[in-house]
């Protein structure tokens, strides 16, 4: 690489880094499953890197990226939708959309998460932890914490509640009253 | 069902054809929903986030069951909860600072010094060789030329690059992303090659590994003994090439003979041989033109040096010297070799063109299917009472160990005294008596694969030497003992 190059890699990097969790939240909110999420990601991070150089100095990464991850996602939907269940391709232009304008909030949501994954009993969390993990088996999960698969997807959608709604509370606390 | 419901069931997999439509009924019709799914999905991204950067940690036992009453029971009993908070913040400060690896050694380069932390950061090496501890505990060991980064502990994006990993059952799951698909561990010894360009590669040495190629690939499950090339789409299964991968136990024996300045007695030993007037060829393969030919250019037997590799049949490097009407009564052939594989078909280190009936002495070197070695030359006859069972002298000792290292191999040809004599990583292996001995004929030549129907040459090879005489038995140890890359 010339030096000119490396540099531009360097500062690419840097804004990649800085942005990537709200990117992949992004395609996450659009796709099935977290490993498509991880999918459509690796992609939209080739196609960040070659198009780097049309991507204009002083413009803000996020929204650039996300219009590219929209892209992407809508591919990937036409590529597996015949074979996947999907939601359909206007639903999730739509969300995407959306999403995109309402970025703020829904990442001091993930930031407020934090906090609540602590309030949890430490097993709790354990457990909770298990399951997001990559390529978790849920069936064995399952199994060792005493449970059906059905009972512990009931357990994942309590804990799921339990925690949106310590999210809610801890973005309320933040509003100036 | 409700929208809640719905969502959950989406989000997790388990929603049917027709919840999926509900739910898309659902989402199309109403923004508030919209919303709330949203929300959702923004929490199921951020617990997989954290899930990444997670360690278990030891759980205490859960009190006894029977019931605390007294006052300072329940003294005990907020003592204990107090403790456990700062515990968990303890881990907690500790995990958000996310110290995915720690450096064990680094070979040929100055950026990963031992005891370095890794956090979520590209790096990009085009020389030597790193090994990483995760903070799961799985040993990881990178190749030059590399660029690849920690997602998380369990995670690694290798973008270019060779990686051996051995990953304890405390590591189950750790997980290379490469350009064209995924490698997922269950706990097992595996390597992945990522080339600069082509497609990425999955080799388990040892336990189960799940492959699963870009776009659509289905899983693949791989075990003992096994390759897959990831592709898009569908991947190919291959053939193994174990000793293709730096493994973490090569790495110490590596670092040692570099720390005690073997390089350089090995440099000293090159430049001594240049001198050599009966020098015919001598190939390290550091000069900047190569030699024409198909094969791959990868780290030699020091970190930060060159060797070229052969991996499909086919791939050759073209040689030619020691030709224009002369012949050598006595020659002496000698090369590095990590072999990638063991048995069919032959591996074919040196062959001059052809093997002409009206060429006697033609010169062919090859490791035959028993991995012993193989030295033949045309028209040539084997001294009565051999015992080679082929017609063609071989050496006795197996010249390949199992694991995959750097061996030594070298063959003396004398016609007048009508002798081929075998040497293994230095040490004298055999001698075979010759009846008819041409003076070797030699000229335009390859390295690596001879004949595309038996003969190839799968691995690497470093600094291959062909001399007009014959070489003592103390001048291959000293050749051996100097260019030895291990200590």
């Amino acid at each position: 690489m010339s030096p000119a190059e490396t540099e531009q890699h360097q500062r690419f990097l840097r804004a990649l880094t800085a942005h990537e969790p709200a990117v992949r939240a992004y395609v996450r909110r659009l796709v099935p499953s977290r490993a498509d999420a991880d999918d459509v990601m690796q992609e939209v991070a080739i196609v960040l890197w070659d198009k780097f150089g049309e991507f204009r100095e002083g413009a803000e990464f996020r929204p650039w990226a996300f219009s590219i991850a929209r892209f992407k996602v809508l591919s990937w939907l036409r590529d597996k939708g015949r074979d996947r269940l999907v939601l359909s391709e206007e639903v999730v232009d739509l969300m995407a959309e959306e999403n995109a304008l309402d970025e703020t909030r829904l990442e001091r949501q993930r930031r407020a998460l934090e906090a609540c994954t602590q309030k949890l009993e430490p097993d709790q969390r354990q457990l909770l932890m298990q399951a997001y993990q990559p390529q978790a088996s849920i069936q064995n999960i399952a199994t060792t914490s005493g449970r059906t698969v059905a009972g512990f997807y009931q357990w994942l959608h309590r804990i799921r509640r339990l925690l949106q709604d310590c999210v809610q509370r801890e973005l309320a606390k933040e509003e100036p009253s | 069902m409700n929208l809640d419901e719905l969502a959950n069931r989406y989000l997790d997999g388990q929603a049917s054809a027709e919840e999926v439509l509900q739910l898309d009924h659902l989402l199309r019709t109403q923004a508030a929903s919209r919303r709330h799914f949203a929300d959702l999905a923004n929490l199921d991204s951020a617990l997989a986030e954290q899930a990444a950067g997670w360690e278990p940690q030891p759980l205490s036992k859960p009190a006894p069951a029977k019931p605390l009453r007294t006052a300072p029971s329940r003294l005990c009993l907020a003592a204990a909860a107090t403790i456990a908070v700062l515990i968990t913040s303890a881990w907690w400060w500790q995990s958000s600072t996310h110290i995915y690896a720690t450096v064990a050694r680094g070979i040929g380069l100055t950026e990963f010094p031992q005891g370095m932390e890794i956090y979520r950061k590209h790096y990009s090496i085009q020389s030597g060789t790193v090994e990483f501890i995760t903070a799961r505990g799985a040993r990881v060991v990178i190749e030059a030329p590399a660029s690849f980064q920690f997602a998380s502990a369990q995670l690694l994006h290798l973008k270019q690059g060779r990686l051996a990993a051995d990953v304890p059952p405390a590591a189950k799951g750790f997980t290379v992303i490469t350009p064209t698909g995924k490698a997922v561990d269950l706990g097992t010894k595996f390597g992945v090659d990522v080339p600069a360009d082509g497609q990425a590669e999955i080799h388990v040495f040892q336990g189960e590994v799940i492959a699963q190629s870009d776009k659509g690939g289905k899983r693949q499950s791989l075990r003992d003994g096994e390759a897959y090339s990831l592709q898009s789409g569908a991947g190919a299964a291959r053939e193994i090439r174990s000793a293709a991968f730096i493994q973490p136990d090569e790495m110490q024996a590596l670092q040692a003979a570099l720390t005690s300045g073997q390089r350089a007695r090995s440099d000293a030993a090159i430049a001594a041989l240049r001198q050599d007037e009966s020098l015919i060829a001598l190939l390290d393969f550091e000069e900047e033109t190569l030699p024409s030919g198909t094969f791959r250019m990868t780290q030699g037997r020091w970190p930060g040096s060159r060797a070229p590799e052969f991996v499909h049949v086919g791939d050759h490097m073209k040689l030619t010297a020691g030709g224009n009407g002369r012949s050598w009564p006595q020659l002496t052939l000698a090369a590095w070799v990590r072999l990638d594989r063991l048995g069919q078909p032959y591996q074919s280190l040196y062959h001059t063109d052809g093997w002409d009936e009206d060429k006697p002495g033609q010169v062919h070197w090859m490791i035959n299917r028993d991995s012993t070695m193989r030295l033949a030359l045309k028209h040539n006859t084997l001294a009565p009472g051999a015992v080679e069972k082929q017609g063609f002298p071989d050496s006795l000792t197996p010249v390949l160990p199992e694991q995959g290292r750097w061996v030594h191999l070298a063959v003396v040809y004398d016609a007048p005294a009508a002798t081929v004599r075998f040497y293994l990583n230095g040490r004298f292996d055999k001698e075979t008596r010759q009846a008819t001995a041409h003076p070797a004929l030699l000229g335009p030549a390859q390295i690596g694969n001879w004949n595309s129907k038996d003969r190839k040459l799968s691995g690497r090879v470093d600094e291959l030497i062909l001399l007009g005489r014959a070489m003592t038995d103390d001048e291959i140890r000293a050749l051996f003992d100097a260019g030895n890359p291990y200590h």
